[in-house]
């Protein structure tokens, strides 16, 4: 149910919001990327899947390693 | 007070930040970059009270990682990653009860354990008009474990590129063949698959904000358990979901960004778990900056977690102390410095962790004598030519 | 850690190209310049309608075939911009409007004959060029030219990739089309002369430059009088005869490749529609008008 209002409410978000190409500048800046910094987070995914039982993100996971 | 822009420059605008060589983000790269970072973690020692005989040390990790990105013709771009990580130490073997009725540790590998692990993966991507596609192989190895995967990623652009959906798929096919099998009676030869697949949608707010939802899901099918465990029995099917929400925020005055990821997850081994990341980039100059991140993690425990093996249990029964099963929460820190200075930049990067039964927002019947906390220090070099 | 500034003159695109650059180390600052260089080179074989073997032959030898001709992402957002264009210009601007070459010769200071005329305008025409998905069916006979569009996109696309390399200041000139990367150090803007129409060696104006992009449009060289009547070289694709609007224009634009399309259809246009468009856009310009008065808003000092 949270799902589908999330989704919901996205949907509503893009009905009204109009950001125009030009004014995206901010929006491309690496610290606002979805991965800013892709071995930082592989290292991160790697240490935390080894530490703790939780797993899986945004996108679909690579391969597994002993160390689970 | 500033004039509505002319319809003939939005129009235009419009149409030439479309193109390839200006379109700043879902653009194949023009350059090439070649990426290193080497890291240490150390997790700290285990107490006396905690283990009442034998090595106390625990891992002690380095992780030396590549990464090799590239322009193929104007369309794609080539991705090459590999990693190596060693790691010397020892892990909980067993748990029992103390002469109080507290659980102790065993741990393993009196000698110590000495083990690596390399690991390399191919990608290819497609940049599309409205999307992009694509796909990596990858293979890992360790002396005692074997992956191999693939994983597949698509994504598509709408109203007017300020919506994102991704699809994306991976399959993991994994042999397990443990060391000193015969010696210790372990299983010798056993594998195990897992496959995923994850939808995300993200949505640009406004100028400044970006809000991405994702929603995962992972079969896992073979050998769950852990091999150098004393007793760990785990069922042989595991579906995990977890459902992710990330924000992407510029403050303007501050010259500084803030990404936020919350990750609600549960698994059908009983585990529920909330993570909530903060990272936050400040700007010092137009080449420095400085990066503090905050992140909190709790669990419940799985629902065959014990702190003290019952070694009378038959084998059919699910079990285990492994302490990464057992409810408990914690607390990283971390402060990066990131320099560019040009054609390659530096990062530095020191974080501290500390589980805790404590630290949990869930209710803790056992807590574990194994908790880990670690330092890692972090040093990475990019170099785009 | 101290910078330097580094040129780097070249011939590409049939003009003189020039690259600043504020880098610390000579050998690296070589290395990127090559670099940009062999971008614009990329451009130019694709692009060019000088060489049998640019993809822009390729495309305009299909005109005709039934099977059309497949069209890689890069060109289609040049053919989309090129749409663009054409519609907010009201037809005036049209990559298709090549074809008049085949009778005016600005060289050879000739006026066409009517007959010769009327018979190319039925060729002239973005809207009937046919598209299946990304395949251009382009009737027989009829040619694309990229003129006005190329050249300010290669000078977008250097920045970018300069960028990409670690560039933060510097400076992309491609025959009179420019596209900043920062500022100067101390936020100093990029000082910008641009020539006078009749007199290459004098200047007409100069603009500041901070980011973004800067290009002209002019009856620089090619034009001609004739029994007291001045003919420009950019020619009017409904009529097919030459435009009678302002001399010279140049404008500063977030990108050049903006500022190029709102010179080039300023050009096109009638003298007041063209000054009123420009200044409606409120991007800072300057012009010289058929009387050889100059103006504009980016006449005193102005900065983008």
């Amino acid at each position: 149910m949270r799902l589908i209002l999330s989704f919901i409410m996205l949907a509503l978000l893009a009905a009204c919001s109009q950001v125009q190409p030009w004014e995206r500048g901010y929006l491309a800046k690496q610290e606002m990327a979805w991965d800013s910094d892709p071995l930082e987070r592989a290292l991160n995914d790697h240490i935390f899947f080894s530490k703790e039982a939780s797993s899986g993100g945004n996108t679909a996971a690579g391969g597994g390693c002993g160390c689970n | 007070m500033k004039k509505p822009a002319s319809r003939s420059l939005i129009a235009l605008s419009t149409s030439a930040l479309a193109l390839p060589g200006i379109a700043e983000a879902d653009a194949p790269p023009l350059a090439s970059s070649l990426s290193y970072k080497i890291s240490n973690y150390q997790e700290d020692d285990l107490s006396r009270e905690q283990v009442p005989f034998g090595e106390l040390e625990r891992y002690d990790i380095d992780v030396h990682q590549f990464q090799f990105v590239s322009p193929l013709g104007r369309d794609y771009a080539l991705f090459i990653d590999a990693n190596h990580e060693n790691m010397s130490g020892a892990s909980p073997w067993f748990s029992t009860a103390g002469s109080n009725g507290q659980p102790v540790i065993n741990m393993s590998g009196a000698s110590g354990i000495y083990d690596s692990r390399s690991e390399v993966s191919l990608g290819v991507r497609y940049y599309g008009a409205r999307g992009k596609i694509g796909g990596a192989i990858g293979y890992s190895e360790e002396n005692d474990y074997r992956a191999k995967y693939v994983s597949m990623s698509g994504s598509r652009n709408f109203n007017n590129d300020l919506t994102t959906l991704t699809v994306s798929l991976s399959h993991s096919d994994d042999s397990i063949f443990p060391s000193d099998a015969e010696r210790f009676n372990r299983v010798r030869h056993e594998n195990k698959q897992a496959s995923s697949v994850a939808v995300s949608l993200s949505q640009v707010l406004n100028p400044v904000a970006s809000f991405q939802t994702a929603l995962s899901l992972t079969g896992q099918s073979g050998y769950l358990s852990d091999p150098y465990k004393l007793q760990d029995s785990r069922p042989d099917e595991k579906t995990q979901i977890a459902f992710s929400n990330s924000l992407r925020y510029f403050f303007i005055k501050a010259d500084g960004a803030l990404q936020s990821d919350y990750r609600y997850y549960r698994d059908d081994f009983g585990i529920r778990s909330h993570t909530l990341d903060l990272s936050w980039f400040q700007n010092v100059t137009r080449s420095f900056k400085i990066v503090p991140m905050l992140r909190y993690y709790s669990q419940s425990a799985a629902d065959f977690y014990t702190n003290i093996d019952d070694f009378m249990k038959p084998l059919s029964e699910s079990q285990s102390s492994d302490y990464r099963l057992s409810a408990f929460g914690a607390i990283s820190g971390g402060l990066s410095f990131v320099a560019d200075f040009g054609g390659w930049s530096a990062t530095l990067t020191a974080e501290r962790y500390v589980a805790n039964e404590k630290y949990s927002a869930f209710t803790v019947a056992q807590p574990s004598p194994g908790l880990v906390q670690f330092t890692r220090l972090s040093l990475g070099v990019d170099y785009a030519f | 850690m101290s910078t330097n500034l580094r040129h780097a003159g070249f011939r590409a695109m049939g003009t003189y190209c020039e690259i600043q650059l504020y880098e610390a180390s000579r050998i690296s600052a070589a290395k990127l310049v090559r670099r940009l260089i062999d971008e614009v080179s990329r451009l130019e074989s694709k692009y060019t309608r000088y060489r049998d073997d640019s993809f822009l032959s390729e495309i305009n030898r299909s005109a005709g075939k039934q099977t059309g001709i497949k069209i890689d992402i890069e060109t289609l957002k040049l053919f989309e911009h090129a749409r663009s264009c054409y519609e907010q210009s009201d037809g005036l601007f049209d990559i298709t409007a090549g074809v008049l070459r085949r009778v005016w010769d600005f060289s050879r200071r000739q006026i066409p004959d009517e007959s010769e005329l009327e018979g190319l305008l039925p060729l002239i025409g973005y809207e009937k060029l046919n598209w299946r998905d990304d395949t251009l069916l382009m009737p027989a006979n009829m040619e694309i030219d990229f003129g006005g569009i190329v050249k300010e996109y290669a000078a977008d696309t250097l920045a970018t990739l300069a960028r990409e390399l670690g560039v933060r200041r510097g400076l992309v000139n491609l025959g009179g089309d420019f596209a900043a990367i920062g500022t100067q150090p101390e936020n100093r803007p990029w000082p910008i002369g641009i020539t006078h129409p009749e007199d290459s060696t004098k200047m007409m104006s100069h603009f500041h430059l901070s980011e973004g992009g800067l290009a002209s449009s002019g009856d620089y060289e090619r034009s001609f009088i004739l029994e007291g009547k001045r003919y420009s070289h950019l020619l009017n694709p409904k009529t097919g005869w030459p435009c009678s609007g302002l001399r010279a224009v140049s404008v500063a634009a977030n990108l050049c490749t903006v500022a190029g399309s709102f010179a080039t259809i300023a050009m096109l246009k009638p003298e007041q529609d063209a000054i009123d468009w420009l200044t409606d856009s409120g991007l800072p310009f300057v012009f010289m008008d058929g009387t050889g008065q100059i103006g504009g808003p980016g006449l005193t000092d102005s900065s983008y």
